[in-house]
């Protein structure tokens, strides 16, 4: 199978803009089936990609094809198999959760009685088959997200966008939706897109991730690529001035950024712990601590966002 | 039971798209609304009328003599009608405010705009929605008062000198219902609240109204009727029927070409509102 064949939507030098205002500027990518993280900041563009995909939005420049198709030629045919979950509150005022998502899977264009069916089915794989009859304004906030998960899913799409998927959830909800959603993607095979400004929502359901920041694409590649052992990173905890460590660190080619308990540092290719040791030592100060690490998603992310990381 | 363990079926016999893709839209909105009881009250309300022209007609078939008050003709359909549009206007207040507003504010214009639908698909089973409602006190009604007097009185209307009522009717019913259905579903999609958006409705309807009564019984400006919405389709009325004048008026054509635009008015308003993205420039 070709790289083209496999993959479900390709973008290429995209632009859009809300008036004025350009929201994605030349971004190209690709999302694989499987499930991709869509990762940046509030303000980098994740959901007006998103948007561009549904046929919402025209692209100033640029192409984008989902499954083959132009959304902005052939929008219906591209809506029809993409379940999408709105960052937004989203309900029917007066409808109970069964009468919502089945109406949601009729106007997807499944026939009544299977949409009817659908939605009872999916209703309970989200959770909320005892509180399927109630009206979903009296829903909590936890309750509403899988409801809104349940109508992007009736129509059973071949692309999940979830926009936000665990906002305003505590952490016992968020993990319970991240336990669904990486079911979805791992044991249904659904392929879906988890946009998150949160890095280890992404990390925990995602394969591949595309960092997204001030409407360019800043990193893209499997998760594995990104956090890979390509350098060697530990948290180091100092006992005296750190400066003088960290400027000769920063000589040295490494990089740091300020951790949890002391720094989190990054070495250049071919460096050890003794590396740490030795600076250290020149510098006049204590090593207290000193833990073996990976680089994270979040330390991908800031990097690729360019800040943050010193060196 | 575990979310992992519970099932979840793959769909795979994906059907073509709908050709009446708005009638889901359509049906479910309908239902929503008749199952509030004040609203069915208001629908039975509305039949009153009918019911009084029903037995004018009986009385004068009965009473011949108490024509020379109540005279039976085809001018009757025609009073009849444009009486019917204070109710095509209470119905739409209480049914169709909310029907783009609620979904504004509740996001769920998206839920319906994420899915194979176009953004015609949606305003028309919107529409559909009202239109319905409205035709349902104005063409029902107005083609059963026909029957009833058929019926009832066939010397005078089984005709073929009267076979203009049945389509006028029609016509009428159907003038009466698609702009006050226009102007109502345009208004509701300025807010995003259903209240907000039901008085607005009421204010520009009676308040263009009592503007019109003051400049043509104070000033005698008889282009004054052209502001109002009902004035404009009572006039269309009075032509088809034959109706003499309430007031000053003009030819029925300027009331078509301000209704013309008014409708444009609206698909005007409902291409900005009914959109998946604001953009705000």
């Amino acid at each position: 199978m070709t790289e083209a064949e496999e993959s479900l939507v390709s973008f290429k030098d995209l632009s859009v803009s809300y008036g004025l205002v350009q929201a994605l500027s030349g971004v190209s990518g690709t999302i694989h089936a499987g499930p991709t993280g869509l990762l940046g900041p509030n303000g980098a563009g994740k959901t007006t990609l998103l948007k561009t995909l549904l046929g919402f939005l025209s692209p100033d420049r640029g192409r984008m094809t989902a499954f083959g198709l132009d959304p902005t030629r052939e929008p219906l045919e591209v809506r029809r198999r993409v379940g999408y979950l709105p960052e937004q509150d989203c309900h029917l005022p007066g409808m109970t959760a069964a009468t919502f998502v089945a109406f949601a899977g009729e106007l997807s264009g499944l026939p009544r009685a299977e949409a009817i069916s659908r939605a009872h089915e999916v209703l309970y794989y989200v959770g909320l088959g005892e509180a399927r009859y109630r009206n979903v304004e009296t829903y909590s906030t936890g309750m509403k997200q899988r409801a809104k998960l349940a109508q992007a899913l009736v129509h059973d799409p071949d692309l999940l966008l979830l926009d936000e998927p665990t906002n305003g959830l505590d952490p016992q909800g968020r993990d319970e939706m991240l336990s669904l959603i990486h079911d979805i993607a791992t044991r249904r095979g659904m392929s879906l897109v988890l946009c998150s400004h949160l890095l280890r929502d992404v990390e925990r359901v995602c394969d591949d991730v595309i960092v997204l920041n001030q409407g360019r694409v800043a990193r893209t590649g499997t998760i594995a690529e990104l956090t890979g052992p390509r350098r060697q990173v530990f948290d180091v905890r100092l006992k005296g001035d750190p400066a003088a460590f960290l400027t000769d660190l920063r000589d040295l080619g490494g990089e740091w950024r300020e951790g949890e308990d002391g720094h989190r540092v990054f070495l250049p290719e071919g460096h050890g712990p003794e590396t740490v040791f030795r600076l250290a030592r020149e510098c006049g100060v204590q090593v207290r601590h000193l833990r073996p690490g990976a680089e994270t998603l979040e330390d991908v992310f800031l990097r690729a966002l360019g800040h943050e990381i010193q060196g | 039971m575990p979310i992992y363990d519970q099932g979840y079926r793959r769909y795979e016999a994906r059907a073509p798209l709908r050709r009446l893709r708005s009638w889901p839209i359509t049906r479910e909105a309908l239902r929503l609304i008749l199952v509030k009881r004040a609203f069915l009250g208001l629908l039975v309300v509305s039949f009153l009328p009918f019911l009084i022209r029903v037995g004018q007609i009986y009385v004068v078939t009965r009473f011949p003599e108490a024509g020379r008050m109540l005279p039976v003709d085809g001018r009757l359909f025609g009073e009849f009608l444009n009486q019917q549009i204070f109710f095509t206007i209470l119905l739409s207040i209480f049914g169709g405010a909310g029907l783009i507003a609620n979904d504004l504010r509740t996001g769920a214009i998206l839920v319906y705009l994420s899915r194979p639908l176009t953004r015609r698909d949606y305003a028309l089973g919107k529409l559909g929605v009202l239109l319905a409602l409205n035709l349902a006190v104005t063409l029902v009604p107005g083609l059963l008062l026909y029957a009833v007097a058929l019926g009832l009185a066939p010397e005078p209307f089984l005709h073929w000198s009267q076979g203009w009522i049945g389509p006028a009717i029609v016509v009428h019913a159907f003038v009466i219902s698609v702009v006050v259905s226009f102007v109502a579903l345009a208004v509701s999609a300025l807010t995003r609240s259903a209240r907000v958006a039901g008085l607005a409705f009421f204010g520009l309807v009676f308040g263009l109204e009592l503007v019109r009564v003051v400049l043509q019984q104070g000033f005698g400006r008889r282009e004054a009727m052209l502001l109002s919405l009902q004035a404009d389709l009572q006039a269309i009325g009075q032509a088809l029927f034959g109706l003499p004048p309430t007031g000053p008026s003009l030819h029925w054509t300027w009331p078509v070409l301000v209704l013309v635009l008014a409708g444009l008015a609206c698909v005007g308003v409902l291409r900005s509102r009914v959109r998946a993205v604001e953009i705000i420039t």
